[in-house]
This record gives C-alpha cells, sequence and structure tokens, in this order.
C-alpha cells in the first residue's frame, strides 16, 4: 500500500500511510489507538473509500470496490468484532455466500464434510452443526480463519486477535498462524501487546497520527524503541509508591457477597486513597462482583457498607448518590451512548447537577470543555458524536462522566483494554490524581503488568471467589498472581 | 479547540433540520404554483387555517410517538385509542356527565392503556411492535362492544368549542397545538426526564449503569403515547362533533409517517419533537393540496407514499456519504 490518504469530514485520518507485506511473514501494524491502523486496514479490504494512493497486490495495482472483491483476490481481515452469525451453525457461516448447492437446493451433507475438513485443517474440534453463538470467544476466531481459508488466501490481517482469549488459546493461535506462514500467506497483525510482537512477528510498521514512521525487523530492535516510535517518548512501567493510603478509613467494605454462581461469599474492603487490584481469568466473576457492588445485579446476600455506613437498598441510583460509581469494561455497550455528543455523554449521570428547574445548556457545555481540556480528549468538537472517536478517546469520555460526579470509590474495569500505550499512562496519571484527593480505586484488570505497576493490594479472583489478596510489595511476582488466577492457588 | 467548536458550531446548526424546512418550502411553493396552473389558488388564509386544522390530530398524537420512537420502541396503538375516546367520551357526554370531566375522564383513560402498553414492553420484555399490535386489536374490539358497533351522535354545542373556537380569528385548536408543542420541546431538550428518554433510545444499557431508572421511563414513554393519543381523539370528536368506533383507523400509520419524516430514526435516540410539527404539516399540506388540485383519492395515497420514502432517504444521505 503506497501513498494512502484519507480523511473524514475535513479531518486526516490518513497521511502518505504505506504498509508492505511480503509473503510468508507475519508483518505487525503498530500505533496507539487513533493512529490510523484500523483506518488503513479497512481501506485494504475496501470497507472504506481512499481518497488518494495506491494498493499493489504482488505488484499488480488493485481496485477493490467491495469487501467481496477483496476477499475473491485473497486479502481476508478479521476484525475484533467478528462478522459471524451466532444462531446458525459453524458450517452455514463458514460457507456462507459460497454454499454448495444440488439442483438448486442446499447440498447440506457436502457442506458439513467440507466444513469439517477444513476444521481439522486448523485443529477446531467441535461438531460443524454447533450454533456459533455457543462457541468461546477463541473457537469463533477460529472459525473465522477457517471461513477465510476456504477461499484462495495471500493476506490475512488479524486485528487485535488475542485481546479477549487466554494464554493458552493465544498459543493455538500462533500454532496457526505459523502453519499460514509457512504457506506463503503474508500475515498483517495488529496488537498492542508487545511481548507476543516480538514472539509471533517478523518485521514492524509504526504508525504516529496517520502517517508511517518506520518499518523495523523485530529482531533489531526493542520493546522500549518500539514504544518511543509509537508515542514519540518512554514510558515507565515501574510501580509507584503510594502515600496517600489513610489506614484507618476504610472508604468501602463489602461482607459475604452471593451472586447466582459467579459470586461466592465475597469480602473485600478499600481504604481512602487506596489502589485495590482485582486479578483473575475472564469469567472468574470480577465484572459481576462489580456490578453487585454498585447494583446493576442484586446480591442474594452480602452487604455494601460506605464510609462505613451500610447501603439499605443496593441499586444504581442509590450507590451513585453513596459515590460509589462503576466505569463499564464495555464502552460501546455500557460506557457511552455512541450516537450523542461527548457532551450529553459527560452530562448523563450528573443531570441533576445542571439543573435548576431546566437544564443549564452552557453549562453543560463548558463542564464538557472542561473535561475535554483536562483529559486531553481529543476530539474534532465538543459535541461530536462519541463515536467518531478512538477507543482511547472514548475511554476518556467514560472517564470525564464519571469524575464529573466527584466520587468516592472508582470502580474501574479493565480501564485501559484495546488502549494504547499513551493514552494508557493518561490514564494512569489520572487515577493517581484521584487517590491524592482522597478518593478509593477499586481496579479490574487481566494485564498483570498494569495490576503491578499501579495496585497497593491485590485481590485475586478465581471462579467467584477471592482466593487471597496480596500486598503488592517486591516479592509479588506475576507467576504468584497467576498460580491463584488458574487454580486458586492449590498447586 | 475554541477555533474548531466555533465552525462547527456554525456547520451543524444541522443540515438535517434545515433539509426538512426547505423541503416543506419547495412543497408549499410547488402547491402554490401547480394551483394557480390550475386557475385554483392554494396560499389562502382559509386553506392555511384548514391544513393546520387537519393536521391537527395527527399532529399532537405525534408528540407521544416520537417520545416512544426516541426511547427505540413504536405505538401501534394511538389510532385505536382515537376511536375509543371517541366513543367512550361520546357515550359519557351522552350519559349527562360535565364535559370537562369527559375530558378528565378520557384523557386518564389514555394514559392508563399506556401504561398498560409500556408495562409489557419494558417490564414484560415483549417487543413494543407486538405489544401494541395487540393492544390496537383489543382497544378496537372493546370500542366496538362499548356501543355495538354503532357511532353515537347528537351531541350538546358546547363540545365543538373545544377546538372551534376561536382567539382573535385563530382556531383554538391551532393554540392547543402550539403550546403542546412548545411544552414538549422543552421537556425533551431542558429537562432530565427529555435527556433519559433519549439516552434509552441511543443505549439503554449506558443509561442503565448512569442510573437512570430505564424501565420506569420507558415506560413513562408509552403513557405519553396513551395520553397524546386521547388528547387526538378529543380533537377530532370536538371537530366531529360525532363519533364512529372506526374514527382513527390507520391514524398510526400516518403518524409514524410523520415522525419519520421529521427526521426522528426509528431506531431511536436521535432526532428532535419540533421536527415532527413540520413532518405533520407536510403531511397535511399534501392531503390538502392534492385535495385541491382534484387528484383522485388513490394517487394521492400513491404520493404520500413517495414522499415517506424519499424523506427518509435524503435524510440518510449523510450516513450513505460516510460509507
Amino acid at each position: 500500500m503506497k501513498d494512502i490518504n484519507k480523511s473524514f469530514f475535513g479531518v486526516d485520518v490518513l497521511k502518505n500511510a504505506q504498509l508492505e507485506v511480503r509473503p510468508g511473514e507475519v508483518h505487525v501494524l503498530l500505533g496507539e489507538n487513533g493512529a490510523g491502523k484500523s483506518t488503513l486496514i479497512k481501506i485494504l479490504s475496501s470497507a472504506y473509500k481512499k481518497n488518494s494512493g495506491r494498493i499493489l497486490l504482488e505488484g499488480k495495482e488493485v481496485n477493490f470496490h467491495t469487501p467481496k472483491e477483496a476477499i475473491d483476490a485473497g486479502v481476508n481481515v478479521i476484525y475484533q468484532e467478528f462478522n459471524l452469525n451466532p444462531y446458525v451453525p459453524i458450517y452455514e457461516n463458514i460457507f456462507l455466500g459460497r454454499e454448495f448447492t444440488k439442483y438448486g437446493f442446499i447440498d447440506e451433507k457436502k457442506t458439513i464434510a467440507e466444513a469439517r475438513k477444513s476444521m481439522d485443517r486448523i485443529g477446531l474440534k467441535v461438531d460443524p452443526k454447533t450454533l456459533v453463538g455457543d462457541l468461546s470467544v477463541a473457537q469463533k476466531q477460529m472459525v473465522e480463519i477457517t471461513k477465510a481459508l476456504n477461499g484462495e488466501l495471500k493476506i490475512l490481517v488479524l486485528d487485535e486477535p488475542t485481546a479477549a482469549i487466554t494464554d493458552t488459546e493465544t498459543a493455538e493461535l500462533f500454532k496457526i498462524v505459523r502453519e499460514l506462514k509457512a504457506k506463503g500467506v503474508g500475515i498483517i497483525y495488529i496488537s498492542h501487546r508487545m511481548k507476543e510482537l516480538f514472539e509471533i512477528g517478523d518485521r514492524c510498521t509504526v504508525m504516529r497520527d496517520g502517517e508511517f514512521v518506520q518499518t523495523v525487523t523485530l529482531e533489531e530492535t526493542s520493546e522500549d524503541e518500539l514504544t518511543r516510535m509509537m508515542v514519540g517518548r518512554s514510558v515507565s512501567f515501574e510501580k509507584r509508591v503510594n502515600n496517600h493510603i489513610d489506614e484507618k478509613h476504610k472508604s468501602l467494605e463489602v461482607t459475604g457477597l452471593c451472586y447466582k454462581d459467579v459470586v461466592k461469599d465475597v469480602c473485600l474492603d478499600v481504604k481512602r486513597g487506596e489502589i485495590l487490584g482485582i486479578a483473575g481469568l475472564v469469567g472468574a466473576g470480577r465484572t459481576e462482583l462489580a456490578k453487585c457492588i454498585i447494583g446493576a445485579y442484586r446480591a442474594h446476600c452480602g452487604a455494601v457498607k460506605v464510609h462505613g455506613k451500610e447501603i439499605e437498598n443496593v441499586c444504581i441510583c442509590n450507590t451513585i448518590k453513596e459515590k460509589v460509581v462503576y466505569l463499564s469494561e464495555d464502552r460501546k455497550d455500557e460506557g457511552l451512548v455512541l450516537i450523542h455528543g461527548v457532551n450529553d455523554n459527560i452530562a448523563l449521570p450528573n443531570l441533576s447537577r445542571f439543573k435548576k428547574f431546566l437544564l443549564n445548556d452552557k453549562k453543560i457545555t463548558s463542564v464538557a470543555k472542561e473535561y475535554i481540556n483536562k483529559l486531553n480528549i481529543k476530539t474534532s468538537s465538543y459535541k461530536a458524536q462519541a463515536n467518531t472517536l478512538s477507543g482511547g478517546n472514548q475511554q476518556k469520555v467514560v472517564i470525564a462522566k464519571w469524575l464529573c460526579i466527584d466520587a468516592d470509590v472508582y470502580i474501574f474495569d479493565e480501564p485501559t483494554r484495546g488502549i494504547d500505550v499513551g493514552a494508557r499512562d493518561e490514564i494512569y496519571e489520572i487515577m493517581y490524581e484521584l487517590i491524592s484527593n482522597g478518593a478509593s480505586i477499586i481496579m479490574i484488570s487481566s494485564d498483570l503488568v498494569e495490576i503491578l505497576k499501579m495496585c497497593d493490594r491485590v485481590a485475586v479472583m478465581h471462579e467467584g471467589e477471592i482466593r487471597h489478596t496480596f500486598a503488592n510489595d517486591a516479592s509479588l511476582t506475576q507467576e504468584k498472581i497467576l498460580s491463584y488466577a488458574l487454580h486458586g492457588g492449590t498447586h | 479547540m475554541g477555533k474548531v467548536s466555533k465552525s462547527e458550531n456554525f456547520s451543524k446548526i444541522d443540515i438535517q433540520s434545515l433539509a426538512l424546512y426547505i423541503g416543506a418550502v419547495l412543497i408549499f411553493i410547488t402547491f402554490t404554483i401547480l394551483c394557480s396552473a390550475y386557475g385554483k389558488s392554494f396560499f389562502t388564509l382559509g386553506n392555511m387555517k384548514n391544513i393546520i386544522n387537519q393536521s391537527a390530530v395527527i399532529a399532537v398524537i405525534a408528540i407521544g410517538q416520537s417520545i416512544v420512537i426516541l426511547t427505540g420502541g413504536i405505538d401501534l396503538s394511538v389510532g385505536s385509542i382515537v376511536g375509543f375516546v371517541g366513543i367512550a367520551g361520546g357515550l359519557l357526554l351522552k350519559s349527562g356527565m360535565p364535559l370537562m370531566m369527559v375530558i378528565g375522564v378520557v384523557l386518564i383513560c389514555g394514559c392508563i392503556i399506556g401504561f398498560a402498553n409500556g408495562y409489557f414492553v419494558s417490564f414484560g420484555k415483549v417487543p413494543a411492535f407486538i405489544v401494541t399490535l395487540g393492544s390496537m386489536q383489543i382497544i378496537h374490539g372493546l370500542t366496538m362492544v362499548l356501543n355495538t358497533g354503532r357511532p353515537v351522535s347528537g351531541f350538546p354545542s358546547e363540545l365543538r368549542m373545544v377546538v372551534s373556537a376561536k382567539v382573535m380569528g385563530i382556531p383554538i385548536s391551532i393554540i392547543y397545538v402550539f403550546l403542546l408543542y412548545a411544552i414538549m420541546i422543552t421537556v425533551m431538550k431542558k429537562t432530565t426526564l427529555g435527556r433519559w428518554f433519549y439516552a434509552i433510545g441511543g443505549n439503554a444499557n449506558a443509561a442503565k449503569l448512569a442510573g437512570v431508572k430505564t424501565k420506569q421511563i420507558e415506560m413513562l414513554a408509552y403513557v405519553f403515547g396513551g395520553l397524546f393519543a386521547s388528547i387526538g381523539g378529543i380533537f377530532l370528536l370536538s371537530r366531529l362533533s360525532y363519533a364512529d368506533p372506526n374514527a382513527g383507523m390507520g391514524y398510526e400509520l400516518d403518524v409514524i409517517a410523520a415522525v419519520v419524516i421529521g427526521g426522528i430514526a426509528l431506531s431511536g435516540g436521535k432526532g428532535s419533537i419540533g421536527n415532527t410539527l413540520v413532518g405533520s404539516l407536510i403531511l397535511g399540506m399534501l392531503k390538502c393540496g392534492l385535495q385541491i388540485l382534484n387528484v383522485p383519492v388513490y394517487f394521492q395515497t400513491i404520493i404520500i407514499g413517495i414522499t415517506i420514502i424519499v424523506a427518509v432517504y435524503l435524510d440518510k444521505a449523510k450516513e450513505r456519504k460516510a460509507e
């Protein structure tokens, strides 16, 4: 891809971007959120139209008009949000649009047999008749890959493929990627996880602000160097000393909380000025625990105390009044109203603040602008629709709307998932500022580096229970946390 | 930052609303020209009053419908409520109940119907289309049962005055319409409740986590739907001074048409209630203008159908471009 330019509503998103992938290589595409990676990929697959520039496939210029043309030419993209129909079986998904027919009717037998063959090839061991909705994220991903492999495959793009899958599943995925590589497929790999880039990648192209920065061979570079290229500065990963903790004051205390089978008799507390981490695998019940605390789910038993006072009727409106807030892991589904403006999103939980008899629009606007500046939210306007912002900036809007409440306890659920290094650091800064002003934070995270860097204590959840709470001192390692997260510390 | 937002402010005076107003004016001009070409007059005070008067019922019901659609739902029962209000109100009047009391009673009936609709949609999780499709049939059936399918007539003359009285030469129904719109525009734009309606339609999950009591508020939208439908029913009963159990049939479609022509997205969360009034007026103008031109009624239907699709097609221009 050469000299690709693209602008949305007059804003340049790509400026002379370029990318060159060789057959049989894993080419990592790296850059902060909003650097233009996704846009570049969408232009490749012709989901977006480019303003100018050329795309060459095996030396010949190609001009795809529809994603289907791109797929027919052997360019396949597997997005983070899968393009699968959850209500139909695997085999129908695999052959969607390429059904085998016999006398004009679908030949189910043949379709199923063919599906099984291609699934075997990549080691997906499930019945092809299983509904896609019943599969795990990793399995869905494999279905997507199977689908891609069915045609002639020259370029495969994997967009954040490991964001939602476990380590074992990642190993599986890498095996498949290596096999594809051996077959001469060019693979474009987008990920923020530095460690795995070095494990799987050959070369790496770094983008920043829609521009091409550099293409490097991964063997000849380091994490630090890549980070510097991405953000233009280096980022630290050392734990900071927190001297804001007020040992005597418990801001939030939870005792004996139960919810269905997912949260079992959980007790925890967080002190003023403290960051409590909650580690654990996806599905360990961390999000459910948080939602029980704020009352989005109704716990069967247990109590929630704020500043030593028990909340009588735990429901969201009450917990917000008690200044306990939850920042969802799912920005798009639970964090933001994507079709509404940044200002309206920030105002939503704070409307009573802007109300005398009627809402004061001017005040809403000025507060929105204040937070846009304070959190350095990159947006074309204070009332731009939330879905026009990049992931990191969307997350900042979510934070802004809760900062505005001036809460005492913030529950951050995966605050930096899918967010680039630069924005990540800014979010950490915000969290530090919060605790230095006397707030308390509970941080749910799957990123152990982040847990170790940020938290004062770490509670590890396993199958709905808190198995152990560590003080985060020099002796705490990722391995220790993992052993509790994986098998509850019994091994 | 400041610079950008200023120019954004200007360019975003809402192109979609602007297009709607221009469209309305264009339709108006077209009719004026066409009518004069056929030796008739469109732009007369009488015609204008007529258009607004005729549109009043649809415009009022469309307020409630807009709120329901903004929360991401739909209310098909509004037409049958109009019929119900006519017969029930008519029978009560005949039984000697004072007019004001009758109005009070039917408004409460409208709210109760809306409450029931809303309950099944929000707490019962039954899709709005299905709940209101069902209640439409139930209410229509009830209306038929009430007076064994016969119309009611012979009302005291004060009934007519409810909407036909004149204030400084303007029919009071027109004043009611503008007043109701002014109130509801303020509610939707300037109150917490209004923001909540928008937020629920935009993303109910996010609204819930922001502390909005989504179920109660969603239910309230249908109460508004029923309330405004019954106000529309009173308008019609008063204007005709005659209650037909089949009155209001098909109104739900006209009302939905007015809402979508006004630019409110059927998916909810976006659009402005003020534009619904413009949408209703466009529909009224079309009906009235085509009648003056003596266009056969079947062709009128065709033209109105085309207008609905074209309006939404133009409304989506921006989205198509973004793709």
